[in-house]
């Protein structure tokens, strides 16, 4: 690019059009953590239901090991690969008092387990569902909206099932919300880096 | 009627440098390298007089011991960027 070219009017547009369009594109490949805590989710929930049907003693310890292992190694990936951003956009900014709202409420929840007993799943599947169409919309990702739609449907469903019920629809839900538009976003990131 | 287009914004590296700030919340320089495809020098030199002019903010740091420059736009900068375009409509208006 030249020092100091001259530039005329029509020029000056399509330089300022063209900047602000490449800024916005500059998606970060957040696929990741979708698809990590989908299987995660979806591992503890399937293994838990296995337990309790064939009433193996502690059938919640999937859960146990699965959601601090799954926290470390999301904490590593997140250092490994944030500190070394580039751009920090608006959106970003954002995303991050969702995320902390989104985990500090998820913590709640599990806190008072034993206060809310069988409503606990629901009530998770209320905040995946509000992160899931936040997320989607700020991304502008439709699949994640939907995603978010479908476990606000099956928390509903989850108020009137037993225990063991619920951690099939769980599976389901973080199926369809989680893991398959995990891995459209993945698909979209590449189609983006390709792009270039 | 024309009005005078800020000689400041009027350049191709300088304008690219200030939209790309504009729909961010920060970014480095070489992010700004990278989209601009400007060499470091002139880019260096460039973000030197935005940043004398208050339309940017520079924040250098160190990331793993080698220096990292950072670039937002300032309000002084977003207003300028505002009347640039502003005055830009002025040229492309048909009849002008």
């Amino acid at each position: 690019m030249e020092n100091e070219k001259a530039l005329t009017e029509n020029e000056s547009l399509a330089v300022i059009s063209k900047m602000i369009k490449t800024a916005q594109q500059n998606f970060k490949d957040d696929s990741f953590y979708y698809i990590f805590w989908g299987w995660m989710v979806f591992i503890a929930a399937i293994t838990n239901y296995v337990l309790l049907i064939t009433q193996t003693n502690n059938p919640t310890l999937p859960w146990a090991i699965l959601m601090p292992l799954g926290g470390i190694i999301s904490g590593i990936y997140s250092y490994k690969h944030e500190r070394n951003q580039k751009v920090t956009t608006y959106t970003e900014e954002i995303m991050k008092y969702v995320i902390i709202a989104f985990l500090a409420s998820l913590l709640t929840v599990l806190v008072m387990m034993p206060k809310l007993g069988v409503a606990t799943y629901p009530m998770v599947l209320l905040i995946y569902a509000i992160w899931l169409f936040v997320s989607g919309g700020a991304m502008k990702f439709m699949p994640l909206v939907v995603g978010g739609i479908i476990n606000w449907v099956a928390a509903v469903v989850c108020f009137y099932v037993n225990y063991e019920l619920q951690l099939l629809i769980i599976s389901l839900a973080v199926l369809t919300g989680y893991i398959i538009p995990g891995h459209m976003l993945k698909i979209r990131y590449q189609k983006q880096q390709n792009g270039k | 009627m024309f009005k005078d287009l800020d000689p400041l914004l009027h350049s191709q590296l300088r304008l690219s440098v200030i939209s790309l700030l504009v729909g961010v919340k920060e970014a480095e320089f070489s992010f700004l390298k990278e989209k601009t495809g400007a060499t470091a020098g002139n880019l260096s030199v460039q973000i030197t007089k935005l940043s004398d002019a208050g339309y940017i903010e520079v924040t250098k740091s160190f990331r793993d011991n080698y220096p990292l420059t950072t670039c937002k736009i300032t309000a002084k900068g977003l207003e300028a960027f505002e009347l640039y375009v502003e005055n830009l409509k002025s040229y492309l208006k048909p009849g002008n």
